[in-house]
């Protein structure tokens, strides 16, 4: 029972470390820009996965316009990116040029007739049931739709900064664990055996011979 | 702005934090260091002496300095950050 409650936690808790790492780290689409718009948005309960107001405006107001580029991607479908700034918070891309980069956008359209594809860092998860969409960060043009996205070589460093942290602690804790925690327990447990041996021992003393 | 004063305030008592850490840590292992010195040499002075001594030259040393990159290396990853973001 308590190995299958360690190992539910255990999967739950590191399915959640993946998607916060899987949501933050940047991540490259080769899409054609298809049209740019900007639309008011009432966030509500999806507040988590939008940025907020422009840095330097007034942040408290209950809506906004944002900035949206549509894109179609190399591999077929649709995806909608926000263009938000990230400013001073989290994610820590620290990102004031979102006018800038809706402007380079806007530049970027082109038809499916003479396709021109650009290679789009960004951040975030598209979902259509919170209307959430990832947060574009820069754009590129690239040759064409078989482009490569090139080495996430960020994100190959960060990973491997949070695994040899992880696998820091760890080691530290299992060897704290056999030295202090693991003596303890068994000392409980013989203790225990030898107890119950001795109330074992007394039964049969009752029983007929 | 106000994003900008939250992200220094909680970023200076973070890395205060870890500032006075491995200050302490560092001065640990270099009291043992001494200590150790002063075991394998030859003992002309009592060993809190040498230690106290040892320490009082480290405290002005470059690598006690070096610690404060624990401030400096933030800084210019945030601003290289923000230059490839929003310049490069």
């Amino acid at each position: 029972m308590l190995t299958v409650i360690r190992w539910v936690f255990g999967i739950t808790f590191w399915v959640l470390v993946g998607a916060v790492f899987h949501y933050t780290l940047p991540q490259v689409d080769i899409v054609r820009v298809t049209d740019t718009y900007e639309k008011r948005q009432d966030i509500g309960e999806n507040a988590w996965f939008w940025a907020q107001a422009d840095i330097g405006t007034d942040g408290t107001l209950a809506n906004r316009d944002v900035f949206f580029i549509q894109t179609r991607r190399a591999k077929g479908d649709v995806m909608v990116y926000r263009n938000e700034d990230t400013g001073w918070s989290w994610p820590p891309y620290f990102k004031f040029d979102t006018s800038n980069l809706q402007a380079e956008a806007a530049d970027a359209r082109s038809t499916a007739d003479a396709p021109q594809y650009y290679a789009v860092k960004h951040y975030g998860w598209r979902n259509e049931f919170f209307t959430i969409f990832p947060n574009a960060i820069s754009l590129r043009p690239v040759e064409g739709p078989d482009a490569s996205k090139g080495i996430p070589y960020l994100n190959i460093f960060i990973l491997a900064l949070f695994g040899a942290v992880v696998y820091g602690i760890w080691v530290r804790w299992r060897r704290f664990r056999m030295a202090r925690i693991d003596p303890t327990l068994e000392a409980i447990e013989d203790d225990f055996a030898e107890k119950s041996s001795a109330v074992t021992r007394w039964l049969g003393t009752w029983r007929k011979k | 702005m106000i994003g900008f004063i939250r992200l220094v305030v909680m970023g200076f008592v973070a890395l205060t934090v870890v500032y006075v850490c491995l200050s302490f840590y560092s001065r640990a292992v270099r009291r043992s260091k001494l200590r150790k010195k002063w075991y394998d040499g030859k003992q002309l002075v009592d060993r809190d002496t040498f230690v106290q001594r040892g320490l009082e030259r480290y405290d002005g040393s470059i690598r006690r300095k070096l610690i404060l990159g624990v401030y400096v290396v933030p800084m210019v990853v945030v601003a290289v950050i923000i230059y490839l973001t929003n310049f490069a």
